[in-house]
């Protein structure tokens, strides 16, 4: 750690592990101790977080935690993310997970750094430190009748405090900015263009490099001539290094028509997946399903039960589509590597460059830029391309992709396809509960998010199964439990229908589940779900999710009518526990709402054999402002319960919730996505 | 050639087949514009041409010579910012901001022909854009609550 040598008169330096969870969770392991925040001697104080900003407003999370816990302004703190030099090890900012374990560790830091200016006050006041309290940058007397600035009790101090195991952080009732909205610290830079992401970082001596692709998935080069492209007026060089190669030019738009002019024979994979026949294919190519939970005895269940249902689910590939096409800046410097990249992982992404390359992590350094939007996708691979051709050239190079490479060549979320049996009594008691997903994709730990159910049943088997994926599969917002929630809440809804029994009645028959029934109940009332007009010709749906340790509740009205259909109004309950920043978190669940619909109504990767067939804005429906619904949110959470996560939850119910809806208007169930093409 | 760009001229040496975005983008260092898809169908390039919102990333650098352009980066009056970017920072109508600067100068340039649009017109006006955070419904909100403001209509400029 260096970020104290930068800034020569630090007076206060934190260290402790960048993280912390309240009990001990094997899953969230603290972290080597490391700087988490520093003050300055003229009272600047600065945190320190391997997290990234993705549009989620992390930096206004953690700044508003901070100030809470000071006592400062908000324009006094400064939040460095994401650069490996500078900030603790991180996992990736995934799961939702930065304000429930890295926010809390900040305000740990900071509550330490309080108590020391409180000490160092009560030395200089010769008074008791029990006598003092803080406020506006100030230490003063309970009784406000002296009191010193930080800055002066800062001046000349070089301390460095351990965070202990137990620190004092305040009580609710002492917030003064959690738990309140704010305007985003860095909304100016946003909205005058002047944010910079990685395609507006320009390094001097900088080129441009552009990748030749294959014209589909898992395809061998088998012949190559770039000499035309070599002779293009501003073209520096093309690699090739195997099957890799690129062009690297003076500009950007040289190195795009550099690449046109490649003549390439490719060898493609005869794999017959296409997205019209992979949903049976999943099952068929998958691998022996994981048991996550086998309890009671099934089969005597299913056969006393009053009725079975049976079906199978389907949700499609999806494109992550983020605004911003993945892009990376790679230098080298005397066997240094330093990377700008739109990363989610920096330390990740770090570390496989070390690995490629075959260097110590320390000669790696890795910058997460402002990053344009990810819900999960942008991989180190367009960083292992600009390196590979930095090195090459021996200069600084950009890649960029262009949307196109985008939508063929990142991430897609995994299609998944999935069995449920469910066995109901005569009284509308779920007792048997038989689940099994076919999650596309290696790693079947994927798809096992948001698989088991929520809701009460003895006689219970949930499994998992990866299954081989012919696109390449990566993350999306909360991965598997959006896609799992659409098959088990659309399940209920088929259940409810069935028996005749209104779906808000069956849940609640069936839900012990505190926090969860919280939620539902407070939508369903926001809603006006039991005085809705059924003479509408609207359809009304619901579902319930919980993802990322928080609940919630989403009820759909849609308008279904010449084959298209409109999502009208979403009323949400959502428990996330205590909310740090309500405009934040309600920003986050408009957005997981808005693209939860797109999954319901439109979009599907189409491909065959391997090939991508609508890798355009064109010709991949994605919501725009006309077709935003109404949304109102209700927050139930009690402040005394710890944050949990907010920006994945919202979208797990979202699919299902209109589908139901779309049921409900149409009288034929939905079994697959996208809705839109099928009605 | 000659380019006019938030009231500065400029003389560039470019090919002239070159897209308006590449060059305000590499050769004028006007970064605020953004790359969203190349097509024209994601809006994140918007400018203004002589009040127009056009989309930069299909329009040939030699048809915008001699006309005002004007991008983000040109819309605040110094510090102080235009009314559509002080609504867009009230309501937080944003998340990642990738597409802001495209959404903000079309807005700009609907409130400057129509001071005060309804909901329809201004859905219709940013049709053409793209926000995949989903911020739409607080986009709607600061446009609404900008076109009540004075000056929200300086946008055009042209």
């Amino acid at each position: 750690m260096n970020a104290s040598e930068s800034q020569p008169d630090i007076a206060i330096t934190v260290i402790g592990p960048p993280r912390w969870t309240p009990e001990p969770d094997p899953r969230v392991p603290h972290g080597d101790p490391a700087t988490l925040l520093t003050i300055d001697a003229d009272a600047i104080v600065t945190a320190f977080s391997g997290k990234v900003e993705y549009g989620q407003g992390i930096r206004n999370g953690f700044a508003m935690e901070i100030a809470d816990e000071l006592d400062v302004v908000v324009d006094s703190i400064r939040i460095v993310l994401g650069d490996t030099a500078l900030v603790p090890q991180d996992r990736g900012t995934t799961g939702s997970a930065s304000t429930r374990t890295v926010g809390i560790q900040l305000r740990r830091a900071a509550a330490t750094a309080r108590q020391a200016l409180v000490n160092l006050a009560a030395t200089r006041l010769e008074v008791d430190s029990g006598a003092l309290k803080t406020e506006d940058g100030r230490v003063v007397s309970n009784d406000g009748a002296t009191g010193v600035d930080y800055a002066d009790l800062l001046s000349g101090q070089s301390l460095t405090l351990d965070v202990p195991d137990v620190v004092e952080v305040k009580a609710v009732k002492d917030f003064r900015l959690m738990g309140r909205s704010a305007r985003r610290i860095d909304a100016v830079s946003r909205v005058t263009g002047a944010a910079k992401y990685v395609r507006d970082v320009v390094v001097p001596g900088m080129l441009y490099g552009k990748i030749l692709r294959p014209p589909s998935y898992g395809a061998k080069l088998v012949q190559v001539d770039t000499a035309r492209a070599k002779r293009v007026d501003g073209v520096i060089s093309v690699v090739q290094d195997g099957d890799f190669v690129g062009v690297v030019a003076e500009r950007e738009d040289v190195a795009e028509y550099a690449v046109e002019v490649i003549r390439a024979r490719w060898e493609e994979s005869r794999d017959t997946a296409s997205d019209w026949n992979i949903p049976a294919l999943l099952k068929e190519r998958a691998e022996v399903p994981t048991a996550l939970r086998d309890e009671g005895d099934l089969e005597s269940a299913f056969g006393s039960a009053n009725r079975v249902f049976e079906n199978t689910y389907y949700v499609p590939y999806i494109s992550n589509a983020q605004m911003e096409p993945s892009a990376s800046v790679a230098r080298w410097d005397d066997g240094n590597l330093t990377v700008w990249c739109a990363n989610r992982g920096p330390f990740a992404e770090r570390d496989s460059l070390a690995e490629m390359f075959g260097l110590p992590a320390d000669k790696v350094r890795v910058i997460a830029a402002e990053i344009g939007g990810s819900f999960g996708t942008k991989t180190p691979t367009v960083s292992h391309e600009a390196a590979r051709l930095a090195r090459a050239i021996d200069a600084p190079v950009r890649v960029s992709y262009d949307r196109a490479e985008e939508f063929a060549w990142s991430t897609v979320r995994p299609a998944a396809t999935f069995e449920i049996k469910s066995g109901v009594d005569a009284n509308g008691k779920i007792v048997a509960w038989d689940y099994t997903a076919f999650h596309a994709g290696e790693n079947a730990f994927r798809g096992q998010r948001g698989a088991d159910t929520m809701y009460d049943v003895d006689n219970v088997r949930i499994a998992v199964a990866a299954s081989e994926s012919p696109l390449q599969s990566g993350s999306y917002r909360s991965l598997g439990g959006a896609t799992n929630h659409f098959a088990r809440e659309v399940h209920m809804d088929e259940i409810a229908v069935g028996l005749g029994i209104d779906p808000l009645e069956f849940r609640l028959n069936n839900l012990s589940h505190e926090r969860l029934r919280g939620t539902l109940v407070a939508a369903a009332e926001a809603f006006g779900w039991e005085t809705r007009d059924n003479s509408s010709g609207k359809g009304y749906g619901m579902a319930i999710g919980y993802d990322a340790g928080s609940f919630t509740a989403q009820i759909a009205e849609v308008t279904v009518e010449n084959q298209e259909a409109r999502v009208d109004r979403v009323v949400v309950g959502f428990d996330c526990g205590l909310v740090v920043n309500p405009d934040g978190a309600r920003n986050q669940i408009e957005g997981s709402i808005v693209m939860g619909m797109g999954t319901a109504l439109w979009e599907t990767v189409e491909f065959d054999g391997g090939r991508v067939l609508n890798a355009g804005f064109a010709r991949y429906r994605v919501p725009r402002i006309g077709d935003a619904p109404e949304i109102e949110v209700v927050f139930t959470g009690g402040d005394d319960v710890p944050s949990s996560g907010a920006g994945e939850p919202g979208i797990v119910p979202t699919a299902a919730a209109i589908a139901n809806a779309v049921r409900d208007a149409t009288g034929t169930a939905v079994e697959q996505l996208p809705i839109v093409p099928n009605l | 050639m000659h380019l006019k760009v938030n009231d500065e001229s400029h003389e560039v040496t470019v090919d002239a087949e070159r897209t308006l975005l590449s060059v305000l983008r590499h050769e004028l260092e006007l970064t605020g514009t953004k790359y969203g898809c190349g097509e024209g169908n994601c809006g994140a390039c918007t400018v203004l041409i002589d009040g127009e919102a056009t989309r930069s990333c299909i329009t040939p650098v030699t048809s915008a010579s001699g006309r005002d352009i004007m991008t983000i980066e040109g819309l605040a009056d110094g510090d102080n910012l235009h009314p559509v970017q002080e609504a867009f920072v009230e309501h937080t109508a944003f998340q990642c901001a990738y597409c802001t600067s495209g959404f903000i100068m079309s807005s700009a340039a609907l409130l400057d022909r129509n001071p005060a649009p309804d909901d329809d017109q201004i859905r219709s006006a940013l049709s053409g854009h793209i926000c995949r955070c989903g911020a739409y419904v607080r986009i709607l909100a600061a446009v609404k609550s900008a076109a009540g403001e004075p000056g929200s209509g300086d946008g055009g400029a042209g």
